[in-house]
């Protein structure tokens, strides 16, 4: 587990966070830019000296009465959102900076595998000047890694790069951060990110936490503060089918539930396998509801559903709707004057028509 | 050419420099990390009296020394508890002087370096493991080469050409306190022109081939950097 429960006060901001999710696999930290998540993160790496409070890391304490543990002390790998290689060094040297003061390598992590599965092979010798961001990005992670963390911190690592070294990076890092037997804390503000990459979520807003768990509670909490914003979204998981269409990429959820993608991937670069697990981002906003399936849509999607539970108000004149798609949750954001035309109520059969959904 | 008195105000000249810069380099290391990262409210008060040697003549801090240096003054009469000889019209006396007159020299070059480092390199480093002593070896050290090669050269440079501190408390003992500066002088109050041309003219010289080595080395620092 990691527990915390953190107070910083800096001259115009508060931080005031209370969060414990489970100490393996990666937490998102998401929330719009300037609720302090950045701040957060520096709080839990230690490099906030003024943080109160206590936190806790897979029994460690780092932060409690008994003290504050110093930065060096905690083991803690940081790939901070601009590149921040030693400039004197070359990349090996940057690799090794943080393995080379371990009192005991514990082999964990093997420095050959991972400078190949980063592809940085070819830049051991050069200097941190001349490589572009996804390479540097790529070494300060090898680097962090190396120095075998408890707690693999990143800070919005993409957010620097142009776009198709952000694409190349994140396909690396949803494969490697699920290999990793290291907690990680990821801040973003790309619920695209936060889709591909975390099972657990922490969400901030004006320096407090909103919400906290894993990402299906958290997304699926109707009166949750995300679900009331404009990028509510819901996460589903499934494997690229054997059969598919002309034009489109079936992905089998189980259960008999089969989604239609449109098959962009000479333009995103991806190839799938059949059988291989992909997930898919719906907006809640791109869901609407039928009381009876309709005929001859151009909607790809409509799937039948039951209505798990209603948001217990409306906000902003509309009603965060959670369906149960044989197990599968899925929101669905309507207008408050549809649920009451269709006298929408929990437990009710529905049809859900999904005007996109974007495979990620 | 150069007389037996002037080899040695040469030789006491480097000495001197060499010493001070030394002392300098290791007092204004800790004195400028401390002004380059400290959020204490009395940095200001300390910056200005490190910076005071800029504008005052160097007489007055002549003046003052030498009055600390006598028997009752704190550092004479410490040396004296202490049964040292007296500071004054001595080598380390000239030393102390020199130190304080050329701190600004060498603090605030460092200071800069310091500052413009950021805390990202060392925040990174402390992450990675490394305390606070093998931040600043690993890190700021060798990031700083360029602040530590103006600090020496600026803090060698300006205590070659110390003047007015070192005629206060060091006097013109031949051999033992007189400088190139004050050998000038001499020659030039004595009329012997031909000889102070030597010195001066290689004091004027080696000066600028001083300013000319950091400045040539902090153009091919900055192309690197920026190629």
């Amino acid at each position: 587990m990691i527990e915390a429960a953190l107070q910083l006060s800096k001259s115009d901001f508060k931080l005031d966070a209370c969060f414990s999710v489970p100490g393996r696999g990666v937490t998102a930290v998401f929330g719009p830019s300037g609720c302090g998540k950045t701040t957060l993160l520096r709080a839990i790496a230690g490099l906030e000296p003024d943080t109160r409070g206590s936190l806790s890391v897979n029994a460690e304490q780092w932060l409690g009465a008994q003290g504050c543990r110093a930065v060096e002390e905690r083991r803690v790998g940081v790939v901070f959102q601009n590149p921040s290689l030693f400039p004197h060094l070359t990349v090996e040297e940057n690799l090794l900076y943080g393995r080379r003061r371990l009192r005991k390598v514990t082999k964990l992590i093997e420095t050959k595998e991972l400078i190949a599965s980063l592809e940085i092979e070819k830049l051991l010798l050069r200097y941190p000047e001349g490589l572009s961001g996804g390479e540097k990005q790529r070494v300060a992670l090898g680097r962090a890694l190396l120095a075998e963390p408890k707690l693999l911190l990143m800070d919005e690592p993409l957010s620097a790069l142009d776009q198709s070294s952000r694409e190349k990076l994140m396909l690396l890092l949803e494969s490697f951060l699920q290999e990793i037997d290291i907690p990680v804390f990821y801040v973003t503000h790309s619920s695209e990110e936060v889709a591909r990459l975390a099972d657990n979520l922490v969400l901030l807003a004006d320096g407090a936490v909103t919400d906290h768990g894993s990402i299906q509670d958290v997304l699926g909490a109707v009166d949750g503060e995300l679900s009331r914003s404009d990028t509510a979204f819901s996460v589903i998981e499934g494997q690229i089918a054997t059969k598919q269409l002309p034009g489109l990429i079936s992905v089998d959820c189980g259960t008999g539930i089969v989604f239609q993608v449109p098959d962009s991937t000479s333009m995103s670069g991806k190839r799938y396998q059949p059988g291989s697990g992909v997930r898919l981002r719906i907006r809640a906003r791109d869901v609407s509801l039928c009381l009876e399936q309709p005929k001859q849509s151009s909607i790809l999607n409509i799937l039948p559903a039951v209505i798990a539970e209603l948001a217990a108000e409306p906000y902003n004149g509309s009603r965060v709707v959670k369906l149960d798609m044989a197990g599968k949750q899925l929101l669905s954001k309507i207008s408050e004057y549809s649920v009451q035309q269709l006298e929408l109520r929990a437990g009710q059969s529905v049809f859900a028509q999904i005007k996109s959904a974007a495979l990620i | 050419m150069l007389s037996q008195p002037d080899i040695a105000a040469l030789l006491i000249t480097l000495k001197l420099a060499a010493t001070t810069t030394l002392i300098l380099l290791l007092v204004g290391t800790p004195l400028a990390w401390w002004l380059a990262t400290t959020r204490s409210k009395v940095r200001s008060a300390i910056e200005a009296v490190i910076a005071l040697p800029l504008v005052l003549p160097p007489t007055v801090l002549g003046f003052y020394l030498l009055l600390a240096f006598s028997p009752d003054g704190p550092i004479g009469a410490t040396t004296a508890a202490l049964g040292l000889p007296s500071m004054a019209f001595s080598f380390w006396g000239l030393v102390l002087g020199s130190a304080i007159y050329s701190l600004p020299f060498v603090v605030q070059p460092l200071q800069n370096s310091f500052s413009s480092l950021g805390r990202m390199p060392l925040e990174v480093a402390a992450t990675l493991g490394a305390g606070p002593l093998d931040r600043f070896a690993s890190v700021v050290l060798p990031l700083s080469k360029m602040g530590y090669l103006t600090a020496a050269v600026l803090g060698f440079a300006h205590t070659l050409g110390e003047f007015g501190v070192v005629l206060m408390i060091g006097g013109n003992i031949p051999g033992e306190t007189q400088v190139l500066s004050i050998a000038i002088y001499d020659h030039v109050e004595a009329l012997e022109y031909s000889q102070a041309h030597w010195l001066a003219a290689g004091l004027l010289l080696c000066s600028f081939l001083v300013l000319l080595m950091i400045y040539s080395a902090n153009r091919r620092f900055y192309l690197m950097k920026t190629a």
